[in-house]
């Protein structure tokens, strides 16, 4: 699943999901390394691309 | 002791029947042959019998030691478990709860079955068998992939996978390590071109291992393919819920992938490329190509045994531990929750089943399909995002509305449109 990665979503402050879509569903990926989506967050990072901005939360 | 050393013994005149009354028979190590035996067999066999028919039974026995034992045609089971055979999951592509989705995803559509594809263009649809072998062995669904756009490209390929949790292989009872312990790999297949066609099979734990093997195809003709797989000491199956085992049946791969000095029918070390032999290209290169696929059986022992059917209730049970979707028409509702203030809600999903892991929230993307309902409906302006998830509950929510919720007031997230949905995901 080809995804584009937007931003983190926070709860209370902390950091707790990554937004992304894949142009027509959102997914919200939990920051957990055995989730597939994250782990393929991480190769994708691991490829050389930006990392999400570490906005503030909204 | 008296003996009788005779060539022949024959019935008298037209009789057809020789008696002998003796509470034992021995025959040495000679044969003993009639057109028919009648009256009771007991004491040891130790000899071949053959020829066996009418209606005898057989008692006293305590093992049968048979590499394929076969009743009516049907194969039983000569190593594994006796129930829960099928390591597949959603083998009779009965369950979609995926059903809607674009057809051009590259991706999961129906559960369990990841569809990988590059370039040209392709279209995955769940099929109804309405005829047919497969519909004959109690079948009524299948996986259809129309390749729409042709590429024979050398990063060209169409593959159909399914990813088999670690645990449940390591469970399993396969000796995966034993180049004698074997899994037996069926399935029914159809394509609209003739030609030869491959299997695959990829551990990923320690050194990841690969198979491959080949099947060929008459066109637009179901056909049942069978592979039995030995283990390997190179295999290595973590007791996890990791990825442990990739099946998958290949359509095409482009020569980016392939090369002649893959070696079929043995486990080798997984490297990139070779993953299989070079492949005929004219299924890809053929506009409107089809290939269907049901009846997916992975099973410990060296036989293919039928099919195990399972109820719609306990395979959509099996996929929702890695994908579970709720959607509804408008005003439907999906779960409880509090406001925090006039414009955050956050309430929780539960999971039917324990997932995998902690799921992705996937949702229809759209914030207007989405209302809180307390005492009005208020139609949310932003997606509700992910804020935590375990195996059993997701918290669902954020400033999802423009205003109207008082702090700590309970409320309802809800659809608002058809094209609502809320999902899990866990796969792996």
């Amino acid at each position: 699943m080809s995804l584009t990665y937007l931003q983190f979503n926070y709860y209370r402050g902390e950091k707790c999901s990554i937004q992304a879509t894949n142009g027509t569903a959102q997914f919200s990926i939990p920051l957990n390394s055995e989730n597939s989506d994250y782990q393929e967050y991480l190769k994708w990072l691991a490829e050389g691309n930006e990392p999400l901005p570490a906005d503030e939360p909204s | 002791m008296s003996i009788l050393n005779v060539n022949q013994i024959q019935p008298v005149g037209s009789g057809q029947t020789v008696t002998i009354s003796a509470t034992n028979i021995s025959a040495g190590s000679a044969t003993v042959t009639a057109g028919t035996f009648t009256g009771n067999l007991t004491g040891n066999v130790t000899g071949n019998a053959t020829g066996l028919s009418g209606s005898p039974t057989l008692s006293g026995i305590t093992s049968v030691s048979t590499s394929n034992l076969t009743v009516n045609g049907t194969a039983y089971p000569n190593a594994g478990p006796l129930s829960n055979r099928n390591l597949i999951i959603n083998g009779a592509m009965q369950i979609y709860q995926r059903s809607g989705i674009s057809t051009n995803i590259i991706g999961y559509h129906l559960d369990r079955w990841e569809f990988g594809a590059s370039g040209g263009t392709r279209a995955v649809t769940q099929e109804t068998l309405t005829t047919g072998s497969p519909y004959d062995e109690g079948f009524r669904n299948y996986f259809h992939l129309i390749n729409t756009g042709a590429s024979t490209a050398s990063n060209s390929y169409r593959e159909i996978t399914q990813k088999i949790e670690a645990q449940n292989v390591a469970n399993s009872g396969w000796n995966y390590t034993s180049s004698d312990s074997f899994v037996t790999l069926s399935f029914w297949v159809r394509s609209s071109v003739a030609q030869t066609y491959y299997v695959k099979l990829k551990t990923n734990d320690g050194t990841a291992q690969a198979y491959g093997s080949a099947f060929s195809l008459s066109a637009d003709t179901w056909t049942k393919v069978t592979k039995t797989i030995p283990g390997n000491s190179n295999i290595t199956i973590n007791n996890d819920n990791g990825n442990g085992l990739n099946v998958a049946v290949v359509p095409f791969y482009g020569t980016d992938f392939t090369d002649n000095s893959f070696v079929t029918d043995a486990w080798a070390t997984y490297v990139d490329p070779p993953q299989l032999p070079d492949m005929t290209n004219t299924w890809a290169g053929t506009t409107n190509a089809t290939f269907d696929l049901t009846g997916v059986q992975l099973e410990v022992g060296s036989v293919a045994t039928p099919f195990e059917h399972r109820s719609y209730g306990d395979e959509l049970a099996r996929c929702q531990r890695y994908y579970y979707k709720i959607s509804g028409a408008s005003n439907d509702r999906y779960f409880m929750g509090l406001a925090e203030n006039s414009t955050v809600f956050y309430g929780v999903m539960h999971a039917p089943v324990t997932m995998r892991t902690d799921p992705t929230l996937e949702t229809s993307g759209t914030a207007s399909h989405f209302r809180v309902s307390y005492s009005t409906d208020t139609t949310c302006n932003a997606v509700p995002t992910l804020a935590n998830s375990t195996p059993n509950t997701a918290l669902i929510g954020g400033a999802i509305v423009a205003s109207g919720l008082t702090a700590n007031q309970a409320a309802m997230l809800g659809s608002n449109s058809a094209s609502s949905y809320l999902a899990l995901t866990a796969e792996l």
